[in-house]
């Protein structure tokens, strides 16, 4: 799912070509995104668009030959020129007078031209990697590319794949993947790389072609000087130092000659924008207030002894669990400094917990991007790829954390508390000197983990991700002030990080302090649970048998599977009353349900029920299942097909727990399922006990730091 | 040692009374220090001057009644229009055509006056506590008559013209325990008690029986400011109230930064927050000022 959804979308027609732009949130300043075209398009400023859009309006632009802009077929609609009108289009049409240009690489020629031609509708130019040819030291590699142009080279490598006749022979995608992996030259960059690729493979390579060969028709040295030495406007140059399209001196020079700022990113490559996104986004928002001036505004700030004990608590909003036992934590933290005051920056379904607790929830709350909601978008039936669910969430997590800096440059917190908050220890590692406060980062499972199914690329991908967390917690240890494992040692599974990389055992052994397992509420006893089963209207002579998916909306494909396993179970217990839980995403109506089943829909304290049932059949979640161990309950549970989590860490964590019944969905039929009920309810319960103290130890690790 | 050597030191005069200056040369803007009451001299910017010398041109002089500059013992040369005459007279002599102003307490006043008064002198002020004279005083201050012998020394009863003849170093070292409030204070208070000490009782009392600007007339030169105006003051300022501010950035258009749990002397106390916001405020007059110089030669 995108961070952010446009206000308006729409085409302009320029020159009678349609032209694909967005509009997203509202100000006085406009900023126009313009891309570099047809190689890729707006989706390229994804991780800019929620963060600048909070604050400015932004118009995202799709260049001539990409996109949801047309692709025409004649050379001489891709040069500048054609591309300064649209420009002009767009902003004519989204009503703005006057706008800061943010452009990529060649895309620069386009807006310095709209400037020089239109000094007075533009406030500001950003040039990231800017493309003004001639300028700087010159590429060798250009050079040689400009020489073999009009040929056609049999079987060119690398850079001379870069060529119009072998695109047309079917080279372009051989060149793009070649192009990006060039380009992508920092570590742990898969994610951009597969990105650019793909928005590249929406062109085609007729498109490429035509456009490329029209990119600068007319340039000259001087040309490019003069340009440059016209603009009236702000500028503002960020380049990578080791950005291998456009030379970081041809930046340096383009700043030079407008009078502008030029900002060197050490070690970053031409994709900075999409791989140094937070620091990039800071750049442009500074730029834009120094443009607009705002004067400084009236503020207060508090002696540092006259200020309370402030902690910032993220939780996560990735299923119902971390809510329960975060509230849990935080209550015994209050316990513990009883003067501490607890913010929570929190979306749904997170914030239905702590609204029904009373807790303090910031009002920037309401600026994140829903990662549930995104969750819920990947999955589909009964499979989730979480691993590939979490990278794709890369635009969310950018978001967020933008959200999440301001409030703590804001919020003078002396801790942030970050349970699987991974937007917040990903980027205070990538960003270091933006940490404010002490960090204690939370988490229930460490390590990617490849599903067979994904084979050797999925592999690679989860070691590459493994190998980042390592490299940042060894160069950094100063960002995770402690590390708190939920769980037990034992509970962490034997397998490597990666082909060169520690065990995950060993590795979290030595950064990580063990909590225990945290549930939020202590199991009943046993007149308690004798309490409520009548209260819930469960009679002794029956067996009850709760099947739950919990609030994710993912699960309708395991309810309708138990459901056809009822009859068949029926049949060995005389006695079983099977109780479904459709919870508040699935309409209970919708579920066809033989005698026996009763559906019902959003359940107050579920965690109750589950604690005083005969059987649970649920997915494989760790709360849930940990639930069920820590209450005695016999169950069977369902992983998600390609949910590394569930398959890999929880499974091998309850058995440990000797706790519940494994079951693939694929594989099990409704009478499969019926006999593992059978079997699982005639088992002893002999699960290892679960420990009651894991809120109180956890609060006190994070005392320590106050 | 002080932190930063000046890069000049010369003196104006002016009818007689001899003002000493200070001038740290460095390319951009100029930001003048304004004294404040001759209780004590310029080195209560001791703590902003290497700072904001790192960054800006600075010009700072000692106020008439203490420093290096001259102790006239007639009331009229105390009045508040002879400090703004010192500070354009030291605008001039250094050859300033604009300043950022900045002055605490009793400096904030003036700083206020000179630039309602000399707006083409004045590119932005920055008024820290300031103690204007259009507004009263912490009403605790005012129990006792200033004036006329007292039965009792205790508290504010110290702020007296006769107890100061008799025991002024008490006195001042009760004025700043008041001044300077915040807990863990003590060498901020003995820099004050000590530079109160290089002047005497009788040119405070000098100081207040001269004329001042205040009430309605003030009102109006404060009223007329268009220059961009940054207060600071604290919550727990016992010699002027916080809401006297809040009341002066209505007046001014002004921007007010409040120090929660804030004393009278926060470039003192908490010269932290206050260095990095003078410096952030002149940056960005700074910014208007270059930008409408390029407009006027375009």
């Amino acid at each position: 799912m995108r961070a952010a959804v446009p206000d308006m979308s729409g085409q302009v027609l320029s020159d009678g070509v349609r032209v694909g732009y967005e509009v997203h949130g509202s100000g006085d300043t406009t900023l126009l995104l313009m891309p570099p075209s047809p190689i890729t398009h707006s989706r390229s400023w994804k991780a800019q668009v929620h963060h600048l859009s909070r604050h400015h309006r932004v118009v995202t632009v799709d260049g001539r030959g990409n996109g949801r802009t047309d692709r025409p077929d004649e050379a001489r609609d891709y040069e500048p020129a054609a591309m300064v009108a649209d420009i002009t289009a767009i902003l004519d049409e989204v009503g703005a007078g006057k706008a800061v240009l943010v452009s990529h690489c060649h895309a620069a020629l386009w807006t310095f031209s709209f400037a020089a031609l239109h000094p007075d509708r533009v406030a500001g130019v950003v040039a990231i990697s800017p493309g003004i040819p001639c300028l700087g030291e010159p590429n060798p590699n250009w050079v040689e590319v400009g020489r073999h142009w009009t040929e056609d080279p049999e079987d060119p490598e690398g850079w001379l794949m870069c060529n119009p006749a072998y695109w047309r022979r079917g080279g372009y995608e051989n060149w793009i993947r070649f192009w990006f992996d060039l380009l992508a030259t920092e570590a742990h960059s898969t994610k951009q790389v597969e990105d650019m690729v793909g928005w590249a493979l929406e062109t085609d390579a007729e498109t490429m072609a035509l456009a490329a060969d029209r990119e600068a028709p007319d340039a000259t040295r001087q040309a490019s000087v003069d340009l440059c030495r016209s603009l009236r406007c702000p500028v503002l140059v960020i380049h990578g130092s080791d950005d291998r399209c456009q030379p970081p001196s041809r930046g340096e020079e383009v700043a030079e000659l407008t009078g502008g700022r030029f900002v060197l990113v050490d070690g970053a490559g031409h994709l900075v924008a999409g791989r140094d996104p937070v620091l990039i986004n800071r750049h442009i928002s500074s730029f834009v207030d120094e443009i607009e001036e705002r004067p400084m505004t009236s503020h207060t700030w508090t002696r540092g002894l006259d200020r309370r004990l402030r902690a910032l608590y993220v939780s996560s909003p990735i299923g119902l669990g971390h809510a329960r036992r975060d509230v849990a934590i935080a209550d015994e933290l209050s316990k513990i400094q009883p003067d501490i005051h607890i913010d929570w920056l929190a979306q749904d379904p997170v914030t239905k917990v702590l609204e029904a607790e009373g807790h303090s929830i910031h009002p920037a709350s309401r600026w994140l991007a829903s990662e549930s909601a995104h969750i819920a978008s990947e999955a589909s039936g009964h499979e989730l790829h979480a691993f590939q669910a979490l990278r794709r969430m890369d635009e969310i997590l950018v978001a967020n954390f933008m959200v999440f800096q301001e409030v703590v440059e804001e919020g003078n917190y002396d801790l942030v508390i970050a349970d699987e908050a991974w937007d917040i220890d990903h980027f205070w590692h990538e960003n270091p000197e933006l940490k404010r406060g002490s960090q204690v980062w939370m988490t229930d499972f460490v390590g990617y983990l490849p599903m067979p199914e994904g084979g050797d690329h999925e592999a690679f991908l989860t070691a590459d991700y493994n190998a980042e967390m390592v490299e940042h917690i060894a160069r950094f240890p100063r960002i995770r002030d402690r590390s708190v494992f939920v769980g037990n040692r034992d509970d962490l599974v034997p397998d490597l990080l990666g082909p060169d990389l520690p065990s995950i055992r060993d590795w979290t052994e030595e950064h990580f302090s063990f909590s225990g397992y945290v549930t939020g509420f202590a199991p009943p006893g046993p007149d308690q649970a004798a309490g409520w089963r009548r209260d819930f209207g469960y009679g002794d002579d029956e067996k009850v048998c709760l099947v739950t998916v919990g609030g994710s909306g993912v699960g309708r494909a395991l309810l309708e599977r138990i459901i056809e396993a009822y009859p068949y179970a029926r049949k060995e217990m005389s006695e079983l009353r099977m109780v479904v839980v459709a919870g508040p995403r699935l309409d209970p109506g919708s579920l066809d349900v033989p005698d026996g089943v009763d559906v019902v829909g959003y359940v107050h304290r579920l965690h109750r029920h589950l604690s005083v049932c005969d059987l649970a059949v649920v997915q494989g979640g760790l709360t849930t299942t940990m639930e069920l161990t820590a209450a005695r309950r016999p169950f069977l549970y369902f992983p998600l097909k390609n949910h590394f989590e569930q398959n890999r860490h929880v499974r091998y964590r309850l058995d440990r727990y000797g706790a519940g019944r494994y079951m693939d969905f694929e594989s099990s039929t409704p009478e499969d399922i019926a006999a593992a009920m059978a079997g699982e309810m005639a088992r002893p319960v002999d699960y290892l006990p679960v420990e009651t103290d894991g809120a109180a130890r956890a609060a006190h690790l994070i005392a320590e730091l106050t | 040692m002080r932190a930063r050597q000046p890069d000049l030191r010369d003196d104006v005069v002016r009818d007689g009374v001899r003002i000493a200056y200070e001038v740290y040369d460095n390319h951009g803007p100029t930001v003048l220090l304004m004294p404040t009451w001759s209780i004590i001299d310029s080195r209560h910017w001791k703590l902003q001057l290497p700072y904001l010398a790192r960054h800006f041109r600075v010009v700072i002089f000692d106020g008439r009644g203490n420093g290096a500059s001259d102790r006239p013992t007639a009331a009229a040369a105390y009045a508040d229009r002879e400090f703004v005459a010192d500070a354009v007279a030291v605008l001039d002599a250094t050859e300033t055509d604009r300043a950022v102003v900045a002055g605490l307490s009793k400096g904030g006043h003036w700083a206020g006056l000179l630039a309602g008064l000399h707006p083409d002198r004045v590119s932005g002020a920055i008024l820290i506590g300031a103690a204007v004279s259009l507004l009263p005083r912490d009403p605790a201050r005012t129990v006792y008559p200033w004036d006329q012998e007292l039965d009792t020394d205790e508290g504010w009863a110290k702020y007296n013209k006769h107890y100061w003849r008799r025991h002024y170093r008490d006195f001042t070292e009760f004025f700043f325990s008041q001044a300077l409030s915040e807990p863990h204070s003590t060498k901020q208070r003995e820099d004050a008690v000590e530079w109160a000490s290089e002047t005497d009782a009788e040119t405070l009392i000098t100081t207040e029986m001269a004329d001042e600007i205040g009430g309605e007339e003030e009102r109006r030169v404060l009223e007329s400011i268009r220059c961009p105006v940054l207060l600071i003051h604290g919550t727990d300022d016992r010699i002027r109230p916080h809401a006297s501010s809040q009341y002066l950035a209505e007046l001014v258009g002004g921007t007010l930064l409040t120090i929660e749990g804030g004393g009278h002397c926060p470039q003192a106390r908490d010269p932290v927050i206050v260095n990095r916001a003078m410096r952030r405020f002149v940056e960005s007059v700074n910014r208007v000022s270059a930008r409408e110089l390029s407009e006027v030669r375009s």
